[in-house]
């Protein structure tokens, strides 16, 4: 696995100078335009991320996480990552966090740790996705896909919990 | 988004207003500090993966790639666009190697080519198998795990995949099911 990445840029890179492509310059330009895509993204995020912080503040997303814990024991989610579940869909870098210290807590080769593992592997950060993909176009009516993204993410979190008892 | 932001934001205010009023600025600001050094993070991806996928582009290597992936485009994705069919190839086989930093431009980039011929069924059917997450090795994970002092790091492996391709599988489905009954609707 680890010598795809070096196979890809050595493939592009050895293609590219074949083709008498300026290399320096056409890599530079790609890079410029990584700094407009990024600068692009920053609206978004800082209004997503001061969302996020407001969240945790005020209280309401360990209150959602306490109303939430029963429902998900049910479903067959351990209550310790339902925050995790809950968080996944906002932020990556807040899930990463969060899952560093539950593996950190209950030790790698726990259960919980990796239930953790597989549905932070096998779930996207949501909300953070529609609000990038769609920046500035016109496309409404976005509700209908995220519920059924979510509807499936939690299927496939039920899924992880049993999995990992019988894996 | 604007529903959802609007609510939260206006609940956590009105919460912090009477148990924590001081915090509320001092919250605002961290946010826009952590978006701002997730937007480094996220440059120094872009900045590499760009950079690559520019000479790709130029030494026609991705037009390639997209002129095989374009039947399964236009099937799945309903569109005869060869950029946008490019962009998305471009944008599976990133998320396929797990590296979902370098799929997101080629994503935007896609979504914006679709925009030209108003392909909304294939904006969103894009937006749905990211967002559901498509990884055939889940690397970030298993380096975490590894680093942990895990004994057999990758024994995850088999449940993230099934779990992954369980949940784009039910997205897929529930969603062209649900662009087939609105179809139906409006034909009535």
């Amino acid at each position: 696995m680890q010598y795809i990445i070096p196979a890809i840029f050595i493939l592009v890179f050895v293609f590219a100078a074949a083709k008498k492509v300026r290399v320096y310059d056409e890599f530079s330009e790609g890079v410029k335009e990584a700094v407009k895509f990024t600068f692009s993204l920053i609206p978004c995020l800082a209004a997503i991320f001061m969302m996020c912080e407001l969240f945790e503040i005020s209280g309401l997303s360990g209150g959602v996480t306490n109303l939430l814990s029963p429902v998900f024991s049910a479903l067959g989610i351990p209550p310790e990552l339902t925050k995790l579940v809950l968080i996944k869909p906002f932020s990556g870098s807040g899930s990463l966090a969060y899952l560093t210290a539950v593996i950190e807590e209950h030790g790698a080769d726990s259960y919980i740790s990796r239930c953790a593992c597989v549905l932070y592997g096998s779930s996207e950060t949501v909300f953070y996705i529609s609000a990038v993909y769609f920046a500035g176009l016109k496309v409404k009516k976005l509700a209908v896909p995220i519920v059924i993204v979510l509807v499936s993410t939690l299927l496939s979190t039920v899924i992880a919990c049993l999995l990992c008892k019988l894996i | 988004m604007n529903a959802v932001f609007t609510i939260i934001v206006i609940f956590s205010a009105v919460i912090i207003a009477f148990t924590a009023p001081d915090k509320l600025l001092s919250g605002l600001l961290s946010g826009a500090e952590n978006s701002l050094k997730t937007a480094l993070t996220l440059f120094c991806i872009y900045a590499v993966w760009m950079g690559l996928s520019r000479l790709a582009e130029k030494s026609r290597l991705s037009e390639k790639a997209a002129k095989a992936a374009l039947p399964l485009a236009k099937k799945v994705f309903k569109t005869n666009n060869l950029k946008a069919a490019e962009h998305i190839a471009m944008n599976l086989s990133c998320n396929l190697i797990g590296i979902g930093g370098a799929a997101t431009p080629y994503a935007v980039k896609a979504i914006g080519e679709l925009e030209k011929e108003g392909n909304s069924f294939a904006q969103k059917l894009l937006f749905v198998i990211n967002a559901t997450s498509i990884q055939l090795v889940p690397t970030t994970v298993i380096t975490l795990r590894a680093a942990a002092g895990s004994t057999s790091p990758s024994d995850i492996f088999l449940p993230s995949l099934i779990c992954t391709a369980v949940s784009t599988a039910t997205a897929i489905t529930l969603y062209i099911l649900y662009t087939k009954l609105n179809r139906k609707k409006r034909g009535k």
